[in-house]
């Protein structure tokens, strides 16, 4: 019986199809937990700079955590991590569905796929084995189909799929990995990884046993948090409207990304919010593997000229993409134009966002009709909306400037269009605006991953409770969203937990935003899980660890402080008057930058991690490398 | 042979005929009688008349809904006449005790269902120390296509066809909770049991052993922690 850990993964080299199962031990589970820290650590190892992320020297590594497949709570998530097409730095996307439970019931802490296959292929694995079969007949089939055809190919209602769609298939590089239909990894280019190594499908079916060690103990554990997640303030809002709550939340607040970031204020939010979503189309709520808060939904449209669309989904960063950001106001648009990203396998926020600044540049006379194909992409033109979904899938006309993501496209149009590009290190930001949020400003101008929030989710900056903040983070201001103080202290914080929440393999809902359990808890729960011993100090220095590693390998690929940034926009122009108390705010991230490096122990002139840093976190191998190579000078 | 009185306990809507509460008939035999200088509504009365010989009748198996089910509503949706059926020993000319209430059972409400399989996971945890859903239970089956979740589980037939199926007596009552037990021992896995379910809710372990739900000695953690009430355990009808 395993218990927690199956303490084993799984390498496919996909050229020679040679399969190997190795073991992990437990010094190297210990340091870096699981799932996103498994995969950090052998890609820092296995991926050197030199190698171009399409090419079959690129690998990618599929971790889950010990907590996956448990019961606890949301503990149903996988990381797909490879070096990234789309920002050509660390590459790394995390699901939920029921994918990353089966990989542990067929007996696996993590799977590494190198080399590439001839042909197109799906790879098959059972219960501690692996087969890779052909694909040919599932070419092009969007990722619906592909799953559903694999589904009745193998004959078996309880597999486990992650595939990819056309978009993949047609090189676009912010093209993901989908399971359970609409569940989809879909950051930083991983489908594009997976295309380029000739893979359409895995599919995984375990039925193998895992345990705990101590089970009553485990069970009691479990028993306690689910009565806290049932009394927890925020549980009722969760399970109506998940993630969507955030359209109305945010655009209250002044912050809503709209028409490309020109306002935070969207005038029809209302008919495209969570609560909208919710009284008209939702049919249930649905919920991860083994999970106590159903936060998703599963919505119909039963009439006009969608009736008949219906899925899982969308979370607020689909919704808020396909209204707000490109400025449709019907919410039926929003839902077409999500079902589309889904099915041809896009990530919704780049491709949200190379529409809104194709519709930006549009209407300030800087891209003209024709160069669009003869489209009109005026903000709300639904049908300028689907069409440059549809030439982005296929890579064809004004699609093909915005299939490389967000700043190759203002390379290619240059006329100082980079400005408008919103992104950092390549990767396009979510839809809030970071100038009604400064903490998470921060978070993302310095995530691992490029420009995203949930590498730090520093939610804390909205509490407004001044002597928590003081007491946490040694500033009353940092538990206010508008203020600086302390929120590079936060923001260090936040993204420890949001690794051990990827680590675990746990839902950020719970681990991030509901604060269910810290360190101390993590410890109790693995030490009654699995057969190793965790101290809640070790398990913190593991998070950072993680993050170091992660910092060192973008550091490695030439990352360095003037990366860490914002666009134009958020720097310099202020909010416009309808933001409510938003109104009137840039982000001034420099001094927030200070602080960070600062608590991070990372060079302020560089933001390269500190030798000391590197030795205290027993990185010593990478103090050397970054000797060896120039990063840091020795005086 | 019971016989019978059928009185007016309620009136919901209104009734313009009319009838009062406390208007009554009663059946002897094979005689309906009205009380002189009363009558009784036709509607009603057709609506009520086929379960009256049922209800006169001893039914001796204990979860026939039958013996526990007392009250008919008028089928005039704006009348809401709620009749009575009590049970009278015609020796004594009293009324019969109602029997106790019919065993809680688990009740599945599938449209609420979120497809998310703790049921499965707490129910193989509690039973084998194993997460993996293959040894539950309970089986969701998922169509994520139209969004429809399932959960597969044992309701506790009252006339139970698996335990009629089944060639080696393995299964048998659990007199106290009512749940299905199955004799691992005696199991032959055939699967005549599974065959028999009316709700498929019979899977086999992987030594051809019968899964069957044994309601957690009283205590059932697939119901607890079911997030929403796609998964209860009690003796009302309907579903929430």
């Amino acid at each position: 019986m395993n218990y927690g850990y199956c303490n084993q993964s799984l390498r496919i080299n996909l050229s020679d199809h040679t399969i190997k199962k190795e073991t992990l031990d437990s010094t190297f589970l210990k340091d870096y937990l699981g799932g996103r820290g498994l995969n950090a650590r052998r890609l820092y190892e296995e991926v050197p700079p030199e190698v171009d992320p399409i090419s079959k020297e690129n690998k990618m590594f599929i971790g889950v955590g010990p907590l996956t497949g448990t019961l606890f709570p949301g503990a149903a998530r996988v990381n797909f991590t490879a070096k990234s097409p789309q920002t050509n730095i660390l590459g790394d996307s995390n699901t939920g569905g029921f994918l990353g439970p089966e990989i542990k019931f067929a007996g696996f802490d993590q799977i590494i796929l190198e080399g590439k296959a001839e042909q197109l292929s799906y790879i098959f694995i059972k219960d501690g084995e692996a087969e890779i079969r052909s694909a040919d007949h599932l070419k092009q089939l969007d990722t619906f189909k592909t799953q559903q055809k694999l589904k009745e190919e193998i004959g078996d209602n309880r597999v486990q799929i992650a595939a990819i769609g056309p978009a993949a298939e047609n090189g676009v590089k912010f093209s993901g990995i989908f399971c359970n239909m609409v569940r989809a990894a879909a950051r930083t280019g991983m489908g594009l990884v997976l295309a380029s190594k000739n893979i359409k499908a895995i599919v995984v079916r375990g039925t193998m046993d895992l345990g705990a060690k101590e089970p009553d103990k485990f069970k009691k554990m479990i028993d306690d948090m689910d009565e806290e997640i049932k009394n927890h303030s925020e549980y009722e809002t969760r399970t109506r409207l998940g993630t969507t709550q955030l359209v109305s939340s945010l655009n209250e607040l002044g912050c809503l990304a709209t028409r490309h970031f020109q306002t935070g204020y969207f005038e029809e939010a209302d008919q495209v919010s969570g609560e909208y979503l919710e009284e008209n189309y939702k049919q249930k709520e649905k919920g991860c593997f083994a999970c106590t808060i159903p936060c998703s939904r599963f919505f119909e449209i039963k009439e006009g000229k969608y009736k008949g669309l219906k899925s899982e989904g969308p979370e607020f960063e689909g919704l808020a993409g396909f209204s707000s950001r490109v400025g449709l106001s019907d919410i039926e648009d929003a839902l077409y134009g999500v079902d589309l990203c889904n099915r041809y396998g896009l990530d919704v926020i780049t491709t949200s966002e190379c529409i809104a600044f194709t519709m930006e540049l549009y209407e300030k006379d800087i891209l003209s009709s024709e160069e669009v194909d003869g489209l009109k992409p005026n903000f709300g033109n639904s049908e300028a909306v689907f069409k440059l979904i549809e030439k982005i899938k296929n890579r064809e006309g004004f699609g093909d400037i915005l299939a490389d993501g967000v700043v190759s496209a203002a390379e290619k149009i240059g006329r100082d269009t980079k400005k408008f590009a919103m992104h950092v290190k390549g990767l396009e930001i979510f839809q809030a605006d970071p100038r009604g949020i400064k903490g998470y400003g921060l978070g993302v101008a310095v995530a691992t991953r490029g420009g995203d929030h949930l590498r730090s989710e520093p939610w804390f900056e909205f509490s407004e409770d001044a002597k928590e903040g003081k007491r946490r983070f040694g500033y009353p201001e940092s538990a206010f969203r508008l203020e600086y103080k302390g929120k590079g202290r936060v923001v260090k914080f936040y993204e420890e937990r949001c690794v051990l929440a990827d680590c675990l393999e746990a839902c950020k809902n719970t681990v991030v935003n509901m604060e269910i359990i810290s360190f101390k808890e993590a410890a109790k729960l693995l030490n009654t899980l699995t057969e190793y011993e965790f101290t809640a100090e070790e398990i913190q220095k593991s998070a950072e660890r993680i993050m170091n590693v992660e910092r060192a390998y973008i550091v490695r690929e030439g990352i360095r402080r003037e990366d860490d940034t914002l666009p134009d926009r958020f720097l310099n122009e202020p909010l416009p008057e309808e933001c409510g108390e938003s109104a009137g705010s840039i982000v001034e991230i420099e001094p927030m930058l200070n602080e960070y490096y600062e608590a991070r122990n990372w060079d302020m002139e560089t933001g390269v991690p500190n030798i000391e840093k590197l030795e205290e976190l027993g990185l010593h191998e990478i103090a050397e490398e970054f000797k060896n190579r120039d990063i840091i000078k020795i005086n | 042979m019971f016989d019978l009185k059928i009185v007016v306990e309620k009136i919901k809507g209104f009734c313009d005929l009319p009838m009062e509460v406390g208007d009554y008939f009663t059946v002897r035999g094979g005689k309906i009688e009205i009380p002189e200088g009363k009558h009784m509504c036709l509607w009603a009365m057709q609506s009520l008349m086929p379960v009256l010989p049922a209800k006169q009748r001893e039914i001796s198996e204990e979860n026939d809904w039958i013996p526990h089910t007392k009250r008919f509503i008028c089928p005039d949706p704006n009348g809401g006449v709620v009749f009575r059926i009590d049970r009278i020993n015609p020796k004594t000319g009293k009324p019969v005790a109602d029997k106790d209430k019919i065993p809680p059972r688990i009740q599945v409400n599938s449209e609420v269902c979120t497809g998310c399989r703790a049921c499965e996971t707490v129910c193989a945890f509690v039973h084998n120390q194993t997460f993996n859903g293959e040894k539950s239970r309970i089986k969701v089956e998922k169509n994520e296509i139209e969004g429809k979740d399932n959960p597969f589980v044992c309701r506790q037939c009252g006339d139970a066809p698996c335990i009629k199926a089944c060639p080696v007596e393995a299964l048998s009552r659990d007199p106290i909770t009512n749940a299905i037990l199955v004799n691992d021992d005696k199991c032959i896995g055939c699967y005549k049991c599974a065959e028999a379910c009316p709700f498929d809710a019979i899977t086999f372990n992987e030594n051809d052993v019968a899964l069957i739900c044994d309601l957690c000695e009283g205590d059932i953690e697939c119901v607890k922690r079911c997030p929403t009430d796609a998964l209860k355990f009690d003796n009302k009808g309907g579903q929430s």
